[in-house]
């Protein structure tokens, strides 16, 4: 089942990253004129070794098992914490996307931030290295460490280099994910106890968890990864975070930091509580209806457009919850494929909402007039953005949001009502654009517009989304395979049904 | 090797003679006294890892009052460890203080007290290290005769641990009643063919020897004393009195607590549950609403003891407890100098305590604040610092003992504790400050450095101490079982 190779490619993933940034205070402690250029060759490294690692999956259709896997090697004696790195169709895009976001973040960061270099870019490679950890340990605890480490740099982003109230942002931002996180290492340490032999590694304790625990640890999991998604009772930390961190930042939190909760759900609600999620799917698929529909809604009356995109990416992280819930191989597939496109549209509505800040200075909708004028470019983009966030058929957003409604369906009929969630995102998406976009420009309006350079970073977030509209099997010859596991999996245990 | 008779010898050689070097060396004996306490303390310190790391049985001069064993070596290396940095970083806090030279005696003198109490297996032994380790911290506590605080501070501290001591001593008075002896190994023979009727006077021997050890341990109800004498006294004192008494305190409570636990198990483990909830909640409750960072960290390590007591509880029930104990005596009382004797560098150079200082630091005192950030992330338990692995394995063990509702409400103190943990690292990085450039002083700040290391190096590769906790855990449990 584990296919296995000699070269260690995950630890590099993971290592790379982390040993670049530290090394940076090292390296540009005097002189940051190139800081930016080896930033940029550490994630172009970064990203090729992702596409070697991808498309070895991608060719060896090995999906629905765990690559690449190391270990175990023991970190902490007998007690069962073992270093033990897998990828599988689920990692695969996930990873992906970390090693695509990273390097157009770095990009975009060029323009946007110029105070403490140093800090910032050796505080990118560490949650990029948190981040792939997160997305590739088998073992629970070390899964736990990756999850809390992405919290620092985090933290730090929001609060030195963010907006006017940077600093309540990221306390409540650390604080509402910490405390999530604390509910969920219990679910670990109950489930550790409770298989025998005793093992916190997932490829050893699936399936044998007993039904009752299953059920206290799905609570417990919902806290710790609903905070993180976010669903809708958990989600009042996500505004504040996305209005003050700066625009790149932006991106890596709704791109990659949301995706962690939808990793969780997929990864330990489905695969390893099948049982109770089975059993409970339909609270499960409530509350994601619930948070598709609050997101929705709630966007269309804000006027920081900032805001807006911070509720859109609610609503999105709603279509990824139903989807995994449906146990349905249409539904976890697009759940996968949704976490992928929603990183690179709503990345680069995050990124332009940085630019329109820098335009115009503000980031008002009522305000801004007549972008279409003033700064044709970042107009088109803008439109062009949009349309990925509203999921038109031009770009791959479509396929997964509809992959994920078809999931719905095949299980229950009355969840068809889903549909209205992108009608009303298309409408609040159109009645932005026709605000500052198509309306008539003021008198006396500076003109300012992206650089060649700019330009061509922010089409790259488009390029993905593209490629796998017209070649939709790049991402789904990848997770078709783990989700027929799954899917099979979370079948057998609702008896039958669906 | 009798490791603690030699130690105690070379500690006591230094204590007590470098008063008088004085009198000999006049004004230069200030720098030979300093180097003599390090070395003294240096000397140990080998002695105690290589007695700590040796797998042979260890031989003991005076086997039936202190037991040559490795939990007492590893206890002892923790407090002469936190002694030797709390010696070192006085040179620049003491400066200048009227009474420099006893200072480090005094200090010494707690140290070997420190050390009896490791090793102790009598409790008349026990009871005389109690007191050893007692007396000199009383008079260090108000070591600045000028400052009102640190008057208070001292009497605050005396008339409650003269009154523990008391207890303590009619708790052993009692015991020594029931079972004719005061060595801790007879009284574990003569408890097991205990007639019933006299269980009542073992319960209320074993409260009252909670009381008076409860002092030292900061668990509530007996931790009034600790956030005023913390204030008021010098930090590198509150330092000593947090990161090395409590361990020596738990060293002892260990022995006491294996010997009475067979007898009646199971409400003893349910009622010190009970404490260590009360502890750990009402400790991190009180630090949110702490204004200044001494008051803060000490009730901060009121809840560690409460944390720590966890391991106690399910010492009947598995090996994890007695192993976590270990491992996070070591990490607490690492992460608990680093954070204290930081917040002393900045009393020191900012003459506050007060949190409103703390504002914008990292600009001034980079390096400070950064071992300060550090040693709070990890008494949080943030991964992957030493904190956290350690806190794992005492939460473990509380669910695989059956008290999953303690390691549910030790990760919810966690999280409340993370509030205001953070909330000094927030005004460090992100607030503004008006204090200009500060000069760190050189010995100080390697000290909190080298501390910082262990920190990271310890979180980095948790095998190393978790194997020793392990086997100590191993070799106790059973010479001693439960």
């Amino acid at each position: 089942m584990l296919v296995d190779v000699s070269f260690p490619l995950i630890s590099i993933l993971i290592a790379l990253p982390i040993l670049a940034g530290l090394a940076i205070p090292l390296l540009f402690k005097n002189s940051q004129k190139y800081i930016i250029h080896y930033a940029i060759l550490i994630a172009l490294i970064e990203l090729f070794i992702t596409f070697y690692s991808y498309g070895l999956i991608l060719s060896n259709g090995s999906g629905g098992e765990y690559n690449f896997v190391e270990g175990p090697v023991k970190i902490l004696g007998n007690f069962g914490i073992d270093y033990l790195a897998g990828m599988d169709g689920l990692s695969g895009p996930l990873v992906l996307i970390t090693s695509i976001l990273t390097l157009l973040v770095i990009f975009g960061s060029r323009d946007l931030i110029e105070d403490r270099k140093v800090l910032y870019f050796s505080m990118i490679f560490l949650f990029q290295g948190s981040i792939m950890g997160v997305f590739t340990q088998l073992n629970m605890i070390l899964f736990y460490v990756f999850w809390d480490l992405v919290l620092i740099p985090m933290f730090l982003f929001i609060g030195i280099w963010g907006g006017p109230r940077k600093r309540y942002a990221a306390m409540k931002f650390f604080l509402f994910t910490f405390v999530g996180s604390v509910f969920m290492l219990l679910a670990f340490i109950l489930i550790y106890f409770s298989v025998s032999p005793h093992s916190f590694n997932i490829p050893e304790i699936a399936g044998k968890i007993p039904l009752s625990l299953q059920i206290i640890s799905s609570v417990l999991f919902f806290i710790g990864f609903g905070v993180k998604l976010p669903v809708v009772p958990f989600h009042s930390w996500l505004p504040d975070a996305h209005v003050e961190a700066p625009a790149p930042i932006s991106v890596f939190l709704a791109g990659l930091l949301l995706k962690m909760g939808g990793y969780g759900f997929l990864r330990f609600n489905i695969g390893l509580l099948p049982e109770a999620s089975a059993q409970y799917a339909w609270i499960f698929i409530l509350v994601g209806i619930i948070t598709m529909f609050y997101g929705a809604i709630v966007a269309i009356v804000q006027t920081d457009i900032k805001k807006m995109i911070a509720l859109t990416s609610v609503s999105h992280m709603g279509f990824v919850l139903v989807g995994a819930f449906t146990g349905t191989i249409f539904g976890i597939s697009g759940s996968v494929f949704q976490m992928f496109t929603h990183a690179a549209a709503v990345g680069l509505m995050f990124m332009l909402s940085g630019y329109l800040h820098k335009a115009t200075g503000t980031r008002n909708i009522t305000v801004i007039k007549g972008l279409k004028f003033s700064s044709p470019r970042l107009a088109t983009l803008l439109i062009l953005g949009s349309m990925a966030a509203m999921c038109i058929p031009i770009f791959s957003s479509f396929i997964s949001e509809y992959m994920v409604i078809v999931g719905a369906i095949q299980i229950n009929p009355i969840y068809a009502l889903i549909v209205a969630v992108p009608a009303i995102t298309v409408g609040y998406f159109l009645w932005m654009l026709r605000r500052v976009v198509m309306s008539d420009p003021k008198s006396n309006v500076k003109k300012w517009d992206l650089s060649n350079v700019s330009t061509i970073a922010l089409v790259l977030y488009l390029v993905p989304l593209v490629l796998t509209l017209i070649a939709p099997w790049l991402i789904l010859d990848v997770v078709n395979p783990f989700s027929t596991v799954y899917a099979a999996n979370f079948r057998l245990m609702s008896g039958g049904a669906a | 090797m009798d490791t603690p008779l030699v130690v105690l010898v070379v500690l006591t050689s230094v204590a007590v003679t470098s008063p008088l070097y004085e009198m000999i060396f006049g004004k230069k004996s200030l720098k030979y006294v300093q180097y003599l306490t390090i070395l003294s303390l240096l000397v140990s310190l080998i002695l105690l890892i290589s007695s700590t790391l040796s797998l042979t049985p260890q031989e003991s001069t005076v086997p039936h009052l202190l037991r040559n064993d490795t939990l007492g070596s590893f206890f002892s290396f923790i407090v002469i460890l936190v002694t030797l940095f709390v010696s070192i970083t006085s040179f620049d806090y003491m400066k200048g203080n009227p009474n420099e030279r006893v200072y480090y005696s005094l200090l010494l003198f707690t140290a070997i007290g420190m050390t009896m109490l490791c090793f102790a297996v009598d409790l008349l032994v026990i009871f005389v290290a109690f007191e050893l380790m007692s007396l000199p911290t009383f008079i260090l506590a108000g070591y600045n005769k000028q400052d009102k605080l640190s008057n208070e501070a001292a009497v605050k501290f005396f008339i409650l641990g003269a009154l523990s001591s008391g207890i303590l001593l009619y708790g052993i008075s009692i015991m020594f009643g029931i079972t004719g002896s005061t060595n801790l190994e007879v009284i574990s023979q003569s408890l097991t063919s205990l007639s019933p009727d006299m269980l009542p006077f073992v319960i209320f021997s074993t409260v009252s020897m909670l009381a008076g050890l409860g002092l030292k341990l900061s668990i509530v109800p007996f931790h009034m004393w600790i956030p005023d004498t913390y204030e008021g006294s010098p930090t590198t004192v509150s330092t000593l009195l947090s990161a090395a008494t409590k361990k020596a305190g738990f060293a002892s409570a260990i022995r006491i607590f294996a010997v009475i636990f067979p007898l009646f198990y199971f409400d003893l483990s349910l009622a010190l549950a009970i404490i260590a909830l009360v502890t750990m909640t009402l400790g991190n409750l009180a630090a949110l609403t702490q204004k200044s960072i001494t008051r803060m960290l000490a009730y901060s390590s009121i809840a560690q003891a409460g944390y720590l007591l966890i391991g106690i509880v399910v010492l009947p029930y598995t090996n994890l407890g007695l192993i976590g104990l270990l491992y996070h005596s070591f990490n607490h009382a690492i992460l608990q100098a680093t954070a204290f004797l930081a917040a002393g560098l900045v009393r020191l150079k900012t003459s506050s305590s007060s949190l409103d200082s703390y504002n914008g630091l990292s600009k001034v005192m980079p390096i400070t604040s950064f071992c300060l950030a550090l040693s709070l992330l990890g008494l949080a338990g943030i991964p992957p610092l030493n904190g956290f692995w350690s806190k794992l394995i005492l939460f473990s063990a509380a669910v695989d003992g059956g008290y999953a509702w303690l390691a549910l409400a030790g990760l919810v103190n966690t999280a409340i504790s993370v509030a205001y943990y953070l909330l000094v690292i927030k005004r460090m990085y992100m607030d503004e400050t008006s204090i200009k450039a500060i000069k760190e002083p050189l010995i100080f700040i390697s000290v909190l450095v080298f501390a910082t290391a262990i920190i990271i190096v310890t979180g980095l590769l948790p095998n190393v101490l978790y194997d020793i906790a392990e086997d100590i855990t191993i070799s106790f449990l059973a010479n001693n079982p439960v």
